[in-house]
């Protein structure tokens, strides 16, 4: 490992030791300690995380000893949505402070080199840390016809990956699409997109799902790593149980109108307006373990359910293909089409026909009723 | 394979294939049944056939059920009448008047309806729940009623069961997590929709022939019921 300390290190990027006080207390939180959210209770009350918990000393100890850890950011079959969620919040946040002062040591897409350049960069960061950094990687890697239908400097993705995941001493899927396939494996899904943890099965690999993730749940997840050696609990999903563990309705600011049956039948019925719960209006959230309503988007401003569109579900495997987006949770997922139910009425009414023509004769045959 | 994945199939062509074999399954009970056909009636009627199946109907559904001492089911026998009764409601109530039910029939009928609160629908399936229990007990000790119940009689109580309680689990997240529990559900219901064809559970539509027969013959015959 690098023998630099990461307080040494944060020394060297100019801050000072009151702004590394303040670090290593947002770091307490991200890394899930003391995650405790408080419950939605029935009489109205808005579920929300306590915020601005005082430096965790584990923390402070772990920053003052232990090495920084790099990281790798690698970019296959997605959108850079997850990228964009933790670049564009405000500054200076924790998802900064984590990625760029900390850790970061190639992003393909917040890179400032480009080309052969940005290859070699990356090539020397693997040598250089091999067997120490954190791979993350968003989006989905297509597999079919070898793997062409993304390729990066000529190279697939599926080949890019192995070579990363090699050296790497744990590997995070950020997103849907990198955790589970996300969009690019909808159906018919014809790339065969899949997620990390389908193609790398010899190396721990974290899932942060969701569209985008949670940057607080990635950031959150390294920072974690970064201080402790060691990934948070996880799911059978492979998502860090301190922002998957419990689903958003759990924690939803509309349950109690879910608990009372009041529920906005449109977007801009008597319902909507009061903020009702929106199940009605397809929400997912029963289904659905991210950690949207406690830490929120946009530093706890809000996030979809509270501005008023029901949860889609982004957190959870397949969730493009899980029913219609604004039709019920316990709705089919397929409908069968009428020529269908025609056909099953028809075989039903017509095999009852053939039963009651062979009664008949048999009856006629025993001499039945005249 | 996740609980994720289960519940999709569960969800998607289980749900898909069972519905299709209930309905190709109950058009078949019904067209033999049908085809049974009536025996020629020569003798003069008393009274009107239709009056009859008029008050059989009103009577045995929406009068009787609710007055206890004039139904003989009750004075003869309260276990059933309030065991069946109470699981009967519960399960009406439920499976057409919770929310995630009426959305169910809503996807496959094009349009919905008004719900009732959750606690209502949840007291009244946890008296369906009960009613269930009353049931078996009563079937189980009743001398007469444990002769004639062979695996068929247990096996549909089951069937019926199992549906009604992993959806009281589910909406209470007991034990198990959600998902999970959806699947349950979900499978239980998918046997539920192939078993009733096949056995006395599909008495919910003969029920009604047998209530128009009988209000039939009592209304040609004059008799008061
Ligand atoms: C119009 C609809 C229905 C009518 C009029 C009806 C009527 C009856 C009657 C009279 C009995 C026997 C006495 C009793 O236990 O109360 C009975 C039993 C039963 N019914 Fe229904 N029923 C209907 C719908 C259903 C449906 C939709 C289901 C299930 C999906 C169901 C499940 C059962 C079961 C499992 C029993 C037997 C309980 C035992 O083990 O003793 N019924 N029903
Ligand atoms: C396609 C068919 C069905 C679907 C999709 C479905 C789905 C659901 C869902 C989503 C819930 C509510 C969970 C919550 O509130 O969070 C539920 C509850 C329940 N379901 Fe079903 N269900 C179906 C059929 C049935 C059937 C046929 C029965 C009965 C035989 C049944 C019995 C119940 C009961 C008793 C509850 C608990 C209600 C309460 O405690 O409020 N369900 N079901
Ligand atoms: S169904 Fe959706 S809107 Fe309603 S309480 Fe649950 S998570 Fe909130």
């Amino acid at each position: 490992m690098s023998k630099e300390t990461i307080e040494e290190h944060l020394k060297k990027q100019g801050l000072t030791r009151r702004d590394f006080l303040k670090l290593s207390g947002m770091l307490a939180v991200a890394a899930g300690f003391k995650f405790d959210v408080p419950e939605a209770t029935a009489g109205g009350a808005v579920a929300r995380r306590a915020r601005g918990y005082s430096a965790d000393r584990r923390v402070l100890k772990a920053m003052e000893t232990r090495p920084r850890v790099p990281v790798i950011w690698l970019e296959f079959s997605d959108c850079a949505g997850c990228t964009e969620a933790i670049s564009r919040s405000n500054s200076p946040t924790l998802g900064n402070l984590v990625l760029n002062t900390l850790t970061i040591e190639y992003h393909e897409t917040l890179s400032a080199a480009a080309g052969f350049q940005a290859e070699q960069a990356k090539q020397d960061a693997m040598a250089k840390y091999a067997g120490q950094y954190i791979l993350v990687v968003e989006g989905a890697i297509p597999v079919a016809e070898g793997g062409i239908h993304c390729t990066i400097g000529g190279r697939t993705a599926l080949d890019i990956l192995k070579e990363a995941a090699a050296g790497a001493a744990a590997i995070i899927a950020t997103g849907n699409c990198a955790a589970y396939g996300g969009l690019p494996r909808a159906k018919p899904n014809p790339t065969d997109a899949k997620g990390v943890w389908e193609l790398v099965t010899d190396k721990p690999v974290v899932n942060i799902p969701g569209c985008p993730a949670i940057p607080e749940a990635t950031t959150g997840t390294i920072a974690h790593f970064v201080l402790f050696g060691a990934l948070p609990e996880l799911d059978a999903l492979g998502r860090p149980k301190p922002f998957y563990g419990v689903t958003v309705h759990d924690r939803c600011l509309r349950r109690p109108f879910y608990e009372a049956g009041k529920f906005a039948g449109s977007y801009d019925d008597e319902g909507a307006r009061k903020g009702w719960c929106l199940y009605k209006l397809g929400c997912k959230g029963p289904t659905t373990y991210n950690a949207c309503a406690s830490i929120k988007w946009d530093s706890g401003l809000s996030f979809p359910i509270q501005s008023g569109h029901p949860c889609l579900g982004c957190s959870e495997p397949n969730f493009w293909d899980g029913g219609g987006f604004y039709q019920g949770q316990s709705a089919p997922l397929e409908r069968p089409e009428v020529t269908a139910v025609a056909a099953a009425a028809a075989v039903g009414a017509a095999a009852g026909v053939g039963t009651a023509l062979i009664n008949r004769s048999n009856k006629k045959a025993h001499g039945g009723e005249k | 394979m996740t609980w994720q994945s289960a519940l999709e199939f569960a969800r998607g062509p289980l749900f898909y294939g069972a519905l299709l074999f209930f309905i190709a399954g109950m058009l078949y009970r019904l067209v033999t049944v049908v085809a049974l056909g009536w025996s020629k009636d020569r003798v003069p009627d008393k009274g009107s056939k239709a009056g009859g199946v008029v008050r059989s109907f009103l009577k045995g559904i929406l009068i009787w059920p609710f007055i206890p001492w004039v139904k003989n089911t009750f004075s003869r026998n309260p276990l059933i009448y309030i065991g069946g009764g109470l699981f009967h409601l519960g399960l009406f109530v439920t499976i057409l008047l919770g929310t995630p039910h009426m959305l169910v029939w809503k996807s496959l009928l094009g349009f919905g309806w008004p719900t009732l609160p959750l606690p209502v629908v949840d007291w009244l399936a946890v008296g369906g729940i009960i009613g269930m229990l009353i049931l078996l007990v009563h079937r189980r000790i009743n001398p007469v009623l444990r002769l004639i119940s062979g695996p068929a009689e247990y096996l549909a109580w089951l069937v019926v069961f199992v549906p009604m309680v992993t959806g009281y689990m589910m909406t209470h997240h007991l034990f198990f997590r959600y998902e999970v529990l959806y699947t349950f559900h979900m499978f239980s219901v998918d046997f539920l929709l192939i078993w009733i064809p096949l056995s006395r559970i599909s008495h919910f539509m003969f029920y009604f022939f047998s209530r128009a027969i009988h209000g039939q013959q009592f209304g040609k015959r004059g008799v008061r019921v």
